[in-house]
């Protein structure tokens, strides 16, 4: 009993400060994260530290080179392009975590219930589930833009539903092996109820996984989002998003190459930054091998 | 896992896509991009289609062909005569033309093929036509309902393409998707909607206009069209060797092209216009101040000299400059006037609220802005929306593809939309305006009694082209008295190819960009 109680508080305690501090323990952590903070705190204070209004035009000075006042730079409207790389960060960081945290929380629900019930319910829940892994994200994302038009709204359930499956999967791989330990069959003969077992002994020992493959995702979106953006289908102008300024910058890429090369390097540079934090955070927690599982 | 599926998947079209390439290069074949106001055709079927590209003037011949210079020139038909009093046309038709499937063409197929307009929203080709008299094999009468001074004007137009008339019974609504049988140089080999058409040289073709140089089969074996929503990405295709020709280069791109070595490019005048409809049915735009306002907060000429680089002509009504019948009464054209447009909204009762959007009974002035997704439409639609939040009118821009749009005009969930059209004829203010037609073409929603009126007059009533300008002259005043929609932009037309790959007559003959002169044109040997 002492052991198994063990197993749970440490992998409860395992999303707690100590894994984090782990996590920004190496060098590379720390670049990563503390770029990742920083992007954060932009997104969140994106009105009160850009220069300039990110929709204002000014179309005499159109395409002026990076100089002061504008830092990046201006695009084809005279729009500041600083301005709206550091919106950009808002659509895209708001726009990927909504989503994943939707995919999260459905993921885990319909994956622990499917782990943990089985039977029937669990084929039909994994065959759907599969099916929607086995499209492309960019189709789904397309499905969804047919059904409820271009948007911010369709560009995240897109980006919820192709993710869905990771998580499922994940979950209930976890829950079928947790199933199996002697403290889950103690508290079986215990006479919990399925809802105490789920949600007190099985979940928070399968959920630090599934947060960091979340975490890892949120960078996938990221770069969804922007391919949405770049094909005009997510973000609808003048919100700026990184995809549509890289989309709208092509047009531009010989006349003034900085309207397309900053949201460039900035959705490269966040994607590895969220990548290199997470493997990490994968290094921290040393679950390697329960998310190879899945 | 997923990834390297994916990434093995990708290189294996990039390889595919590669040796097509490098077989394309070696035969005598040439890859062409619409230009974005060409884009979306659903159908090569000229009776029905509202929508026609420019390759399907490469499927079908017309009877007549206009030159650049506005005059008729024989092609089907070798001559004509029309009756003093303007109540019958007889053609001359051009003997030995044979349609693709192997039928031959003459009086007959005339005949058969005028009736097939009825009922079609590209009916007022025809409707002055009364019946269609075969005189003997290679002769047709016209008998007239009314003089119609534009019959030459629509007959050299890609609508009135003649369709073989066996395949075009027998197919029905297939018509033009599935197959198209024209007398044409060119044969539809394979039609992708939204994506690609591809044409193979009809080796029998002898019966060229005087338009062209070549007057046999065209020396090109291959052409395949493509659709490319995105201008740039096209642009880039043809710098990089993956397109031959670009029949509409962004302003953007011209001064970066002329750098180019190896590719030229053909300044045509523009036949067309970028303008905004505007639903008049929904409100606030069915109150007509707003829509004026609208009207007077667009700064066309900024529009030209910021997004086009000073190429083209700011549009100040719905007619290009050259027709007779844009030359209004300058009170009626529509010029930038902010000032006059908030004092117009003010009248209307919106009064600007805290955050730059009008007010009036505690709704904002908010409005859906449509339009179609690749850089110039988008880019275009952007600075309309700064301009409309200027007079305190904020528009929400929703992007659509280029063949879904219509279908949302035709459902009636739009307010203002940012199009373009392409046609050299006053008669276009029939198609966009026509109560007849609500939805699409009729983008503004406008049925209007005194609108049909003067439709009906200049449409049916002219008896000489001079008679019909003034008709339509009168009619272009009334339509913008009412401020449907605001007018944009004239653009020019920009064609580019790549000189390492095809030639091109010197001379585009022709109004437009047509199979007169791709029947000039070559591979570089």
């Amino acid at each position: 009993m002492t052991s198994t109680t063990g197993v749970a508080s440490r992998a409860m305690a395992g999303f707690g400060k100590s894994a984090l501090g782990r996590a920004f323990g190496s060098w590379l952590g720390k670049i990563a994260g503390g770029f990742l903070i920083l992007l954060l705190l932009m997104a969140i204070f994106a009105p009160w530290i850009t220069p300039f209004d990110y929709a204002a035009q000014d179309l005499m000075n159109g395409n002026t080179p990076p100089a002061w006042p504008h830092l990046l730079g201006t695009d084809r409207f005279g729009r500041d392009v600083l301005s709206r790389v550091i919106y950009g960060a808002r659509t895209s960081l708001s726009v990927s975590a909504t989503a994943i945290a939707i995919s999260v929380s459905v993921g885990m629900t319909l994956g622990a219930a499917a782990g943990y019930f089985g039977g029937l319910f669990e084929r039909v829940v994994m065959t759907v589930v599969d099916l929607t892994w086995s499209f492309p994200d960019i189709l789904i994302a397309l499905i969804f833009v047919a059904i409820i038009g271009p948007g911010l709204t369709s560009t995240m359930f897109a980006i919820a539903i192709a993710y869905l499956a990771q998580f499922t999967r994940l979950t209930r791989a976890q829950i079928v092996q947790l199933k199996r330990e002697t403290f889950i069959e103690a508290t079986i003969n215990l006479g919990a109820r399925p809802s105490h077992i789920l949600l007190r002994h099985l979940l928070p020992n399968a959920i630090a996984p599934v947060i960091v493959v979340g975490m890892l995702a949120i960078g996938d979106g990221i770069v969804l989002e922007a391919t949405l953006g770049f094909f005009g289908l997510g973000a609808q102008p003048p919100t700026p998003s990184w995809g549509a300024m890289m989309s709208s910058g092509t047009a531009q890429l010989f006349l003034s190459p900085w309207v397309i090369i900053f949201p460039g390097v900035v959705v490269a540079v966040t994607v590895v930054a969220v990548n290199l934090f997470g493997d990490e955070l994968i290094r921290a927690l040393d679950i390697r091998d329960r998310i190879r599982g899945a | 896992m997923r990834y390297a599926t994916k990434f093995k998947f990708l290189s294996g079209a990039a390889l595919l896509a590669a040796g097509f390439l490098a077989t394309a290069a070696m035969a005598q074949e040439a890859t062409i991009a619409f230009s974005a106001d060409e884009l979306g055709s659903t159908s090569y079927n000229p009776v029905t289609s509202s929508n026609l590209n420019s390759a399907a003037s490469l499927i079908y011949d017309r009877l007549v062909e206009q030159d650049a210079d506005q005059s008729y020139h024989p092609h089907l038909a070798t001559s004509w005569d029309e009756a003093p009093d303007g109540m019958s046309w007889t053609f001359h038709l051009k003997d030995g033309v044979k349609f693709h499937d192997g039928t031959p063409f003459n009086a007959q197929s005339v005949a058969d093929w005028i009736p097939d307009f009825a009922g079609t929203e590209n009916a007022y080709l025809v409707a002055a036509i009364d019946k269609v008299e075969v005189i003997d094999n290679l002769t047709v009468k016209f008998v007239m309902k009314r003089p119609e001074p534009n019959l030459l004007y629509n007959l050299s137009s890609t609508f009135m393409g003649i369709p073989g008339q066996a395949s075009y019974d027998k197919l029905g609504d297939d018509f033009g998707v599935t197959a198209a049988v024209g007398t044409g140089p060119f044969k539809l080999k394979k039609f992708d909607i939204g994506l690609d058409t591809v044409l193979v040289r009809n080796d029998d073709y002898a019966w060229a206009s005087d338009l062209s140089k070549n007057q046999g089969a065209a020396y090109l074996k291959q052409i395949t069209f493509r659709e490319i929503p995105d201008q740039s990405t096209a642009f880039l295709e043809l710098k990089t060797g993956g397109l031959d020709m670009l029949l509409g280069v962004p302003t953007d791109f011209l001064k970066i092209l002329k750098k180019e070595k190896n590719i030229a490019v053909i300044q045509m005048p523009g036949t067309g216009i970028y303008y905004m409809p505007i639903n008049v049915t929904s409100a606030p735009f069915t109150d007509i101040r707003v829509r004026e306002a609208t009207g007077l907060a667009i700064n066309q000429e900024a529009i030209v000299a910021s997004i086009y680089n000073g190429v083209g002509a700011p549009a100040h009504n719905f007619l290009i400059s050259s027709l007779p019948a844009a030359n209004v009464n300058p009170a009626l054209n529509v010029s930038y006037d902010p000032e006059k447009a908030k004092a117009l909204l003010d009248a209307a009762g919106w009064v600007m609220g805290s955050d730059g959007v009008r007010m009036k009974d505690g709704k904002p002035l908010k409005v859906k802005l449509f339009t179609q997704n690749g850089t110039e439409f988008t880019s275009l639609t952007q600075v309309i929306q700064a301009q409309l939040a200027d007079i305190g009118m904020q528009a929400d821009i929703t992007v659509f593809d280029s063949s879904t749009i219509r279908d949302e005009y035709k459902s009636n969930q739009h307010q203002l939309a940012v199009r373009s059209y392409d046609w050299n004829n006053a008669d276009i203010l029939d198609w966009f305006f026509s109560g007849k037609r609500l939805g699409y073409p009729n983008v503004s929603m406008w049925n209007d009694p005194e609108g049909q009126r003067l439709n009906d007059i200049a449409m049916e009533q002219s008896k000489t082209a001079a008679e019909r300008s003034a008709n339509f002259k009168t009619y272009h005043e009334y339509i913008l008295s009412q401020y449907l929609f605001v007018p944009i932009y004239q653009p020019t037309k920009n064609i580019a190819y790549n000189t390492d790959r095809i030639t091109v007559p010197a001379k585009v003959r022709g109004t437009r960009f047509r199979s007169q002169t791709v029947l000039d044109m070559n591979v570089v040997k």
